[in-house]
């Protein structure tokens, strides 16, 4: 029965969204915005990854309106977790292989550098702060998979949180009051195209978001190993 | 059959999204409802993508001096689909903490037993 | 005149700062939400007359219009950030007392996050933007409608979640068409071009958007989610969903529908769903014995009734829905800030358990009966020129169709009174069954319902006072090109 009525939704949807999509045909140049961002990015931006530039410059709000979607979920799972009663402990856990551990504490150090430098790069190579971010989680992941009782610091995982997040809302106040006068315009010099030390706030502002997300999702992985054991 | 190679991707996109919807309205496992939820996430966002696609373009990324303009795909949905992501993500963490709650609770995972919705 | 944007960055900050200051002291953190909605509604209030005159647009990044994402504080977004504002301060206050077990710091964090959520999608001038924050303030109210650890919370915010992200979905693909046929995400330059595409197409896309929009929204027959999570979230948090919550979905729908889309074609529709959501909320909540449901399902009914005063398209009707607008919230979340400390002292949701409370806790009866005859549109307050505003707008109308709706509004009217009399006969009139001794609800949750109280007695009385800034709003909703040209020159 249910299943009769989700296939039909199902077909009214699929119809819908099949006359919808005759008018954006597959393939064909169609908007007028993504030609000039990819024509004025370096101009405007400094950074030669396009996509970039749009994430962080011209539509940097919608990022920092992420960057709070995932603050708000890793508080939420923290309040429903934390009201649930803690852990039942992880006794019954079976400490992990000989290559497990071993390769913890060769690839831990890599992994985190190799996180680094994605969100420090992101104006250059695909990636960015998110990216780098998730990266950096999963080495915690794999510390917590290989040696069962470690556990990060949670204050000081929730101060780089809320730090790293503040240096976001101060670049972009600074913004406000300095340079352009308009919230999260740019104010630091673009630099030569293709360096490091290029595209003014980008890395600044990339770099926040890798170290918060990092610390976010190592907390919400750690939160969700203390309950499941 | 041009007509599907043309639109393999449309297709694609949203046989992904017809299975996410078609789990979410007939399941009562709560991890397969989320897991449900994940796949119809997925679906909308390579939709999203693929309506930015322009032929024979490449990444918007200029890494070399010489490549000129004209042969990128549009950024826009790809950053889009940056904070989609990000987005989707974040409920599933929630649902999932709910999820472990609602074990610890009832200590059935099947929605059935949640009886309170009634007109 | 500072940049609106402020409104946004002050408190998502202070948000960002509440767990650094819980770590200092746990009592601190719960003054943080206070700051920031007080911050917010002194901005916007300062705005406001400059909003009243020429809309202020603020293009973020420095960039121009359709490159950058524009905030478009007009009449509208200024007063509904400033009802968002003076709601959340009360309820922090409220906040300050009610929540004192559980993670309380999280709390004030999410509850911080959810007023930034709501003023963000009042703000924006952005479609994706009003996703992005749009999402912000639905998840935070999972979150938080989940806070009261047990299971009847657990379940509601299970299916408020499953809910409301199936309509985010659909939501952000409804915004992917968009983008496919227009080629660009800025509202005002939508509205430019819509006449330059075929119809049906973007027909679904609107059709998508206003689905995804209207879970939040609570319009018939999405709101199955709102009677368990309204009646389960602690009682600062149902106020903050019934009061502001829903009102912003609300807003973010009549948004898209007439400046975006112009859609003349969706209004009859959405004047007879906003009925049929009327008639169904009346009705279920006569028949609810738990005060929060029946509270619950009688905002699903308002909802209805603003829905169909907006969906009118008259420069009245629309004033007379915004001002149910603002009359719903604040008797609505005055009626929640009531409810929740008797229901504290009686220890049960049933209506039943209320009797006496009359003599037990007289102020917050008080603040309680206030509430329900302003909901039912008495006179002295605010409920009655709302109303009759917007029936008076109806009746306007050439049709007898209407006519027989608005009829069939007034008898919904009289159930209202009825179920809300029904209580207040338990709370005055019925002997309760222990003698206990007055105990009133604390001092600073008090506080909070009399400025309620004192808002809707007020406004009541000169309802002027608003009424010309509503109309504006109502101007600025359905001069489509007004907006264009303030936005794009």
């Amino acid at each position: 029965m249910r299943l009769a009525v989700g296939l039909i939704l199902l077909a009214v949807i699929g119809v819908g969204i099949a006359v919808s999509l005759g008018g954006i045909p597959f393939g064909a140049p169609k908007t007028v915005i993504g030609d000039h961002y990819v024509d004025s990015a370096r101009d405007d931006t400094g950074a030669t990854n396009v996509v970039t530039s749009v994430v962080v410059g011209y539509r940097a709000f919608d990022t920092l309106g992420e960057v709070t979607v995932l603050f708000v979920a890793a508080l939420g799972l923290g309040a429903v977790l934390a009201a649930a009663g803690g852990g039942g402990g992880r006794s019954g856990v079976e400490p992990a292989s000989l290559i497990l551990r071993v390769g913890n504490a060769f690839l831990f150090p890599l992994i985190l550098l190799f996180g680094a430098y994605i969100f420090s790069h992101g104006h250059l190579t695909p990636g960015g702060g998110f990216q780098g971010g998730a990266i950096i989680a999963s080495a915690f992941l794999l510390v917590y998979l290989s040696s069962p009782g470690k556990r990060i610091s949670a204050t000081r995982a929730r101060a780089t949180e809320s730090l790293s997040g503040l240096v976001f809302v101060v670049v972009g106040l600074l913004g406000l009051t300095l340079g352009a006068h308009n919230f999260l315009a740019n104010f630091l010099p673009k630099g030569v195209p293709n360096t490091l030390f290029s595209a003014g706030i980008i890395p600044v502002v990339y770099c926040a978001i890798g170290l918060k997300v990092g610390s976010e999702l190592a907390g919400v992985v750690d939160g969700l190993m203390e309950e499941t054991g | 059959m041009s007509f599907l190679h043309d639109y393999v991707y449309y297709i694609g996109a949203f046989g992904l999204v017809a299975v996410g919807l078609l789990i979410l309205l007939v399941k009562r496992n709560l991890i397969k409802l989320i897991i449900g939820l994940s796949i119809l996430d997925t679906g909308v966002n390579m939709l999203l993508i693929s309506v930015g696609y322009i032929t024979g373009g490449t990444a918007p990324i200029f890494s070399r001096p010489g490549l000129s303009e004209g042969g990128m795909v549009d950024p826009v949905p790809q950053a889009l689909v940056l904070t989609a992501i990000v987005i989707g993500v974040a409920i599933l963490a929630l649902a999932l903490g709910l999820a472990v709650r609602f074990y610890k609770n009832c200590g059935t995972l099947d929605l059935r037993t949640a009886k309170e919705l009634k007109w | 005149m500072v940049s609106p944007v402020v409104l946004l960055a002050v408190p998502l900050g202070l948000a960002l700062c509440v767990p650094l200051v819980g770590m200092a002291s746990r009592k601190a953190a719960g003054f943080v939400p206070v700051a920031a909605s007080l911050f917010n509604l002194v901005v916007s209030v300062g705005l406001l007359p400059d909003a009243l005159e020429e809309p202020i647009v603020a293009n973020l990044g420095g960039f121009a219009p359709p490159f950058a994402i524009t905030l478009f504080a007009g009449p509208v977004g200024v007063l509904l950030s400033a009802l968002v504002a003076l709601a959340g301060l009360a309820v922090s206050l409220y906040a300050l007392s009610y929540i004192s077990e559980g993670p309380t710091i999280r709390y004030h964090t999410l509850y911080t996050l959810l007023l930034v959520g709501a003023t963000g999608v009042v703000l924006t001038g952005d479609v994706f933007n009003l996703f992005v924050f749009f999402e912000i303030l639905c998840i935070s109210s999972y979150a938080l409608v989940a806070y009261v650890g047990d299971r009847a919370g657990t379940e509601a915010s299970i299916k408020y979640l499953i809910q409301g992200a199936l309509g985010s979905a659909l939501l952000l693909i409804g915004i992917g068409l968009l983008y496919g046929l227009f080629g660009t995400l800025n509202m005002a330059d939508i509205a430019a071009r819509m006449g330059s595409v075929d119809p049906g197409p973007v027909f679904v896309a609107m059709v998508l958007i206003i689905t995804g929009l209207g879970v939040e929204a609570a319009i018939f027959p999405l709101n199955a989610w709102l009677p368990d999570a309204h009646s389960s979230a602690p009682s600062s948090i149902s106020a903050m969903l019934s009061g502001i919550a829903i009102e912003v979905g609300l807003y973010a729908v009549v948004r898209m529908v007439f400046t975006v889309f112009g859609a003349s074609s969706m209004l009859m529709f959405l004047v007879f769903m906003g009925f049929l959501t009327l008639l169904v909320g009346e009705l279920c909540a006569f028949a609810q014995s738990n005060i929060k449901r029946m509270l619950a399902y009688s905002s699903i009914g308002q909802m209805g009734l603003i829905v169909f005063a907006l969906a009118l398209a008259t420069v009245h009707s629309v004033t007379g829905g915004l001002f149910q607008l603002v009359s719903h919230t604040l008797s609505k979340a005055l009626l929640f800030l009531a409810v929740g400390y008797m229901v504290y002292r009686s220890g049960s949701m049933e209506i039943s358990s209320l009797e006496g409370m009359g003599r037990r806790m007289p102020l917050t009866s008080f603040a309680f009966t206030v509430g329900a005859f302003s909901l039912v549109g008495l006179p002295p307050f605010i409920g009655f020129p709302s109303k009759f505003l917007i029936v008076r707008s109806a009746l306007a109308e050439q049709g007898v169709l209407l006519q027989v709706l608005v009829g069939l509004l007034l008898a919904a009217t009289v159930v209202e009174g009825a179920y809300f009399l029904r209580v207040i006969q338990t709370v005055y009139f019925k002997k309760g069954r222990q003698q206990e001794a007055r105990r009133e609800a604390p001092a600073v949750a008090l506080f909070s319902m009399f400025v309620f109280v004192v808002l809707i007695v007020v406004i009541g009385v000169y309802p002027n006072l608003i009424s010309n800034a509503l109309e504006s709003g109502a101007s600025e909703l359905l001069e489509r090109a007004d907006y264009v040209r303030s936005v794009l020159g």
